[in-house]
């Protein structure tokens, strides 16, 4: 289906929610097609394909809302969707926040299509998948993968509303993913996991055979734990810790949504420093040919490159246009409305990126020091007071210079304090799930506990 | 139903091989209310078949979302050569499925009259009241929510060597929260329930309203709680914390595909795992007592989702199992695959996990403990292919002398399952569903409920060092 093709099926949307009673409606649209190739066991397994449309309508009537969301094209079904949505507005309680935004001008986004992944098929995507495991074998046969997938799509949305929104974007993806452990006779290590995303099928495998060398690196850590040592002091995140745990528990305190609902530490702290004055993070979901690259968000509003946290200092929150209606002192939508068509626009984040430092990941930790490196966290963080404790995965309790694996270590404290202890990051990056660009930030006193 | 059954029956009568075909429709109702406002009221429509063929020891799958035979048929083309494709890549492949009982029939739930005859205004008006009693239940109280939601969902599932059955069920389910604040510092409370059938079902243990203050009171309680000490100690885990137990940390790694990439469990069947008080299942049935949130009749494959004995007084004794890991096992499936919607293929997943109740009441336990903690309310949880495990837990109370003393904040429990499990020393009377609202994830999400007694064993605690 055609960007031309989902206008249409948006505006026949928006006819049908005033026919049925709407003052004001907004029609999204998506088609996707994928070939996806699941692996188990360390073999092939499932070789699957699909393809699909759907849409969410979202109606007002006078301040009241509804929302429907389907994937039924029959004309009948859809006639009967914008009647419920319409319904659904007539019972639920006004709100005078609730509206649909003006339309803004969007610009497109570099590389995000591929006219060759549109090509693709299971055999190219099997191939490939046959050779992930062939060379995670052949890297380490201790090292199993229990599942993992390739796949590509290709897929367009579109989005309008009787507001005058209009836009529409086709885009490309290739994924390839393995999720398993070492293990070397009675000794299982940790599950880890890794992956390798873009928009373009060409060089594509390079990138998927950096994904199995650091697959293969961060199983072969869990081999070999033992026990830990309980003392206060320094951490390591790694960049997968980095994004499991550190920006998450940050980012959800910025959401205007959290702000306006009191459930946010930060909700007071703009331009003020709220983590120490070596980090610096951005939003950018423009990145040309970036994985998660888009135009414009939920609401058809412009994605922009932004500073969340500047030198430690809090720059701004996320808004969508409900939040922004409803903050006291007029703010505006800052292209934050998530989610996809089948949702309600939400608050979230595009693409983040942490600011490198100057130290190599390698000397995060001094020669004399005792520190703890988090390989990943698996653990619980509350979002509203930023306590977190959890359990490190494919760690190493580093002293003397020795790295040492360990098992049964639990790490505990408050996120917001730790961001204020952030002692060092390095200079190496990574880029993690297409979602973010991230170093290995170092924290000082934490409560560290072995079992 | 029975016109998507037929269909889907006249299509496979026209195969040849083994080809599965499942028409899975879903409608979802959520209503969420934050702060005094209703802050969404959506529902959600999806509908499609799913079609997989095995063929030369491979698999394909295809899925459509249009319900006709010309597109069901392009479905079964892309599905027939995808095994092929497979086929050609897989290593130690079986050469074909074993045949077994597979259901044949109507296989209907309860719950579906009473959620379909609720109007939208009484799930609005029930997320609305119980949002108000938790802000009003404190002046501490800062902020609150309250969320409804149901999944109504149809299933017909045909297979060429003769499933043929069909079934509807409904899972509503319901969680408030409550912020409460004091001197600037934040703390939280959280209750969950969630059920397969009616509202008797999702009230079955507690009211609305009792857990609406409940969030209430723990928000408030856990302001002036200070956080636990970390280290090894004694734990009586409420069902809430056995059910996260059973289902993270032992479930997960006995799921066969698990068992064949190496997960602890792999080589221990027929040998002792955990203390002879321990005997755990995993049922399609809501055992006990009805309503628990992962009940199935049938599994996307066919098979009737009865109940496994993986624990058996302390030995293992089985695996869960799909048809095609039950060919490699030369054990009988288990009922235990599911798909998350018509788009997904089904895999092995638990349905509702327990640990078996014992004969000793929680009083019993609680005065025969001089110094250890009584657990109560995940927060979430995760374990590993060790058998490590990790749960946050909301409600961590001080046992001295056999009381209940000090409520603590912040508690994180972690141990090795195995381990654990061999500590067991008590196991109550009592049994409780309590993970009705919980979803669990593999690649796909499954509505899942896990449960249990309250249990006492050795665990590692993080805290405060």
């Amino acid at each position: 289906m055609n960007e031309r093709s989902l206008f249409d099926l948006c505006q026949n949307l928006l006819e049908l929610a005033k026919k049925a009673g709407a003052d004001q409606a907004e029609a999204a649209a998506a088609w996707q097609r994928s070939s996806e190739t699941h692996l188990e066991n360390g073999s092939v397994h499932t070789v699957q394909s699909g393809e699909e449309t759907m849409y969410g309508l979202r109606v007002l009537v006078g301040s009241s809302q509804g929302f429907v969301t389907a994937n039924d094209m029959e004309p009948s079904l859809m006639a009967e969707r914008a009647a419920e949505a319409v319904a659904q507005a007539r019972v639920n309680p006004s709100d005078p926040f609730f509206g649909l935004p003006d339309a803004e001008t969007v610009t497109p986004v570099d590389g995000i299509y591929d006219a060759e992944v549109e090509a693709i098929g299971s055999t190219e995507v099997t191939a490939l998948a046959a050779d992930l495991l062939a060379r995670i074998r052949e890297l380490d046969a201790r090292v199993r993968v229990d599942s993992g997938s390739v796949s590509a799509l290709v897929g367009t949305r579109a989005l309008a509303s009787t507001m005058g929104v209009s836009v529409s974007e086709t885009a490309s993806g290739v994924d390839a993913s393995a999720f398993g452990m070492a293990v070397d006779g009675d000794d299982v290590g940790s599950f880890d996991y890794d992956s390798a995303e873009s928009r373009r099928w060409r060089g594509f495998d390079v990138a998927v055979g950096e994904a199995c060398r650091r697959f293969v690196d961060k199983c072969r850590a869990g081999l070999g734990a033992g026990k830990g040592e309980s003392f206060r002091g320094p951490i390591v995140l790694s960049p997968d810790a980095v994004i499991e745990f550190l920006l998450p528990t940050l980012i959800g305190a910025l959401g205007a949504d959290t702000v306006r609902k009191g459930r946010s530490p930060l909700a007071t702290k703009l331009s003020q420093p709220v983590a120490a004055s070596i980090l610096s993070v951005w939003e950018d979901g423009r990145t040309p040919g970036g994985a998660s690259s888009s135009a414009f968000d939920r609401e058809g509003m412009p994605v922009r490159r932004r500073a969340l946290l500047s030198s430690g200092v809090l720059q701004s929150f996320l808004y969508n246009h409900y939040e922004a209606r409803a903050a006291a002192g007029g703010a505006r939508s800052t292209g934050n409305a998530g989610g996809g068509v089948s949702s309600l626009p939400m608050v979230g984040a595009h693409r983040l990126e942490v600011d490198a430092g100057d130290v190599a990941m390698a000397d995060l930790v001094a020669s004399g020091e005792r520190a703890i490196w988090v390989g990943r966290y698996s653990g619980s963080t509350n979002a509203v007071t930023g306590d977190f404790s959890g359990v490190v995965k494919n760690g190493w309790l580093i002293r003397g210079g020795e790295r040492q694996p360990v098992r049964e270590v639990l790490i505990a404290g408050n996120v917001f304090e730790m961001l204020m202890r952030v002692s060092a990051i390095s200079r190496e990056r990574q880029e993690i799930g297409g979602s973010a660009l991230v170093p290995a930030i170092r924290a000082e006193d934490v409560s560290i506990t072995a079992g | 139903m029975s016109d998507s059954l037929e269909l889907l029956r006249e299509i496979a009568a026209k195969e040849g091989g083994f080809v599965e075909l499942r028409y899975h429709a879903k409608t979802s109702r959520s209503v969420g209310v934050d702060k005094g406002k209703v802050e969404r009221s959506q529902v959600r429509h999806r509908k499609g078949v799913g079609v997989r063929v095995f063929d030369g020891g491979g698999w394909g799958f295809a899925s459509t979302g249009s319900i006709d035979a010309d597109s069901i048929r392009r479905a079964v083309t892309a599905a027939r050569a995808g095994a092929t494709a497979s086929a050609s890549r897989a290593r130690q492949g079986i050469a074909s499925l074993p045949a077994c009982t597979l259901a044949r029939g109507v296989f209907d739930q309860p719950g579906l009259a009473d959620l379909a005859a609720r109007t939208l205004e009484e799930k609005i008006d029930l997320a609305i009241r119980l949002e108000a009693r938790v802000r009003g239940a404190s002046s501490a109280i800062r902020s609150a929510s309250c969320s409804y939601n149901e999944i109504f969902e149809e299933k017909a599932i045909v297979t060429t060597d003769g499933a043929a059955a069909t079934f509807r069920l409904v899972r509503p389910e319901l969680r408030v929260s409550a912020v409460a604040e004091k001197d600037g510092q934040l703390s939280t409370g959280n209750e969950a329930v969630g059920a397969t059938g009616g509202w008797d079902c999702l009230f079955h243990s507690a009211t609305g309203e009792a857990l609406a203050e409940h969030a209430a009171k723990v928000a408030q309680d856990l302001l002036s709680a200070r956080h636990a000490d970390g280290g090894r100690a004694t734990v009586i885990l409420a069902p809430s914390i056995v059910g996260l137990l059973v289902h993270e940390a032992i479930g997960h790694t006995v799921e066969a595909d698990f068992v064949q990439a190496g997960s602890v469990a792999a080589g221990k069947l027929g040998q002792r795992v955990a203390s002879d008080l321990v005997t755990l299942c995993d049922s399609g049935v809501s055992e006990h007592y009805r309503g628990a949130g992962g009940t199935i009749p049938v599994d996307d494959e066919g098979v009737i989702a009865g109940r496994t004995t993986i624990i058996q007084d302390g030995m293992l004794v089985s695996y869960l199992h799909n048809r095609e890991s039950a060919a490699r096992y030369g054990v009988a499936p288990t009922g235990n695959a599911r798909a998350w919607e018509y788009s997904d293929q089904p895999l092995i997943r638990m349905r509702n996990t327990y640990l078996a109740p014992g004969n000793r009441s929680i009083d019993e336990i609680i005065a025969d403990t001089s110094d250890g903690y009584l657990l109560d309310g995940p927060r979430n949880g995760q374990a590993d292919a060790t058998g490590e495990f990790m749960f946050g837990v909301q409600e961590a109370w001080r046992i001295q002398d056999g009381r209940k003393t000090e409520l603590l904040r912040g508690v994180t429990l972690s141990g090795i399952a195995f381990e654990v499990l061999e500590s067991v020393d008590a196991v109550s009377s009592d049994f409780r569903w309590d993970l009705g609202a919980g979803y669990c994830g593999k690649g796909q999400p499954a509505k899942v409920d896990a449960g249990g007694p309250y249990v006492r064993c050795r665990a590692l605690l993080g805290g405060e060092q």
